[in-house]
């Protein structure tokens, strides 16, 4: 049994049969059976929400009417800002990237089973819907992490805080490169291979460099949480914690690739910093 | 209980169990079904059950295929052991068998780590081992309350 089972994991191991066989049909399953359940909950929810939630509504009504203008009064700060901004854009070239289309999805659970061991979420999407292994995932926040196993519509995703992440990055301000590598859950991140002589300050945003060819560039990631330089390397010691609250996640965006070259116009940008070429499509 | 209804009793266990697992990070429910399943020694539902329930694992886990084949190979080795010192349906072997599964939890993950190049997290498996060696008992108590019509073998 012993060495019919060592057989089996070999063989998977460099065929991915096995793996891919569990995934098409234990997760479709799974994702088939959360899909309903998550709906359920969230007309609970909505019940909840509406008529039993009434008593808070008022007052934070109040509070949310102060915070529009609040905000509203620093929209008009802002404003002058935000023109400095396009027109830095313009001046500095950003590729404004065509090159990967937004899918919306629902996250349906965290870890599922005791099988799964690596920092990931299950998503509505599957290989048929966008969501293909390797696919980038962001929030309105920032970057989340990227589709590790796909069945046809649901998908396991690696979160950026996973031992096993890496991701290029840049910090926002002094545009010193590093390697984003995460510490399991809760802990935080480090940024590998940051030069001395780089000027990267606490609180600094650390930014996709698309230098990996796997994220496009200039996605938010992490906040600089300290900086120090390394007892044990030639490199800096620096800290970060992810921009996204990946505890409490419920919709995500995908980055579909679409093999769209950016605009002309705006500047050819070297080709590494695009994201990968659009997957064959089944039947092309 | 009718075939049918003990299939439908059984797809409404997997549906469950999927949405428990949902919720708590870790946890095996279906070695909870795979008790049931071997001292009800139904072995013609466990044709179709054990590869669900592997299927199903593999399916929603980060691991390489084959934890989970080791991590039921161990639950059915843990409970023919047991089976020769105490009464199958004896809640006391019910509750030596979680504590015995809990660190065979442990062992499987302590054994996949290396293997598959993954991180080890003594903390984190140390706390679902215990969670899932405390949910087995409290689990299969209902479970088996709700299969009050299928004869259960008792087996010294």
């Amino acid at each position: 049994m012993l060495i019919l089972f060592l057989a089996m994991y070999s063989w998977n191991q460099r065929t991915r049969a096995l793996d891919d066989l569990a995934a098409e049909i234990g997760l479709e399953l799974a994702g088939a059976v959360l899909k309903p359940l998550r709906s359920l909950q969230d007309s609970g929810q909505d019940m909840w929400d509406r008529y039993f939630d009434l008593v808070a509504v008022r007052e934070e009504n109040e509070d949310l009417k102060q915070r529009v203008n609040e905000l509203e009064a620093k929209l008009l700060a802002n404003g002058e800002d935000m023109a400095e901004l396009k027109r830095l854009r313009a001046l500095i070239q950003l590729p404004v990237d065509q090159s990967w289309r937004p899918l919306g999805a629902r996250v349906l659970a965290g870890r599922m089973g005791p099988n799964a061991v690596l920092d990931s979420i299950t998503i509505s999407r599957g290989y048929s819907t966008g969501g293909r292994p390797g696919t980038p995932i962001v929030t309105h926040q920032g970057l989340v992490g990227r589709v590790l196993k796909a069945s046809a519509h649901s998908a396991i995703a690696l979160l950026l805080t996973d031992p096993g992440s890496r991701i290029a990055v840049f910090a926002q301000e002094t545009r010193a490169p590093g390697i984003l590598t995460g510490h399991g859950t809760g802990q935080p991140m480090e940024v590998n291979f940051v030069q001395r002589a780089a000027r990267v300050h606490e609180g600094e945003i650390l930014i996709t460099s698309g230098l990996d060819g796997k994220y496009p560039k200039g996605i938010p990631v992490a906040k600089v949480l300290s900086v120090a330089p390394s007892d044990y390397t030639q490199f800096m010691a620096i800290k970060a914690e992810p921009l996204v609250d990946l505890h409490h996640l419920e919709e995500v965006l995908l980055l579909e690739p679409t093999g769209i070259a950016p605009p002309p116009d705006l500047g050819a940008p070297p080709k590494e910093i695009h994201g990968p070429p659009a997957p064959a499509r089944p039947g092309s | 209980m009718s075939a049918l209804r003990d299939i439908l009793w059984w797809l409404c266990f997997l549906a469950v169990a999927v949405g428990i697992q949902a919720a708590v990070p870790g946890l095996d429910v279906m070695a909870v079904g795979l008790i049931i399943l071997l001292q009800e020694r139904d072995y013609k539902n466990m044709l179709w059950l054990l590869p669900a329930f592997i299927l199903l694992q593999e399916g929603m886990g980060t691991r390489v295929f084959g934890g989970v084949i080791v991590w039921y190979a161990a639950v059915i080795m843990l409970f023919r052991m047991g089976r020769w010192l105490f009464e199958a349906e004896n809640f006391l072997f019910i509750f030596l068998l979680s504590a015995c599964m809990g660190g065979a939890y442990y062992a499987v993950a302590w054994l996949m780590a290396p293997l598959q190049d993954l991180p080890f997290n003594t903390h984190d498996i140390l706390d679902k081992s215990l969670i899932q060696a405390i949910f087995i008992p409290f689990a299969w108590k209902l479970l088996v309350a709700t299969r009050r019509g299928k004869g259960h073998v008792s087996e010294s």
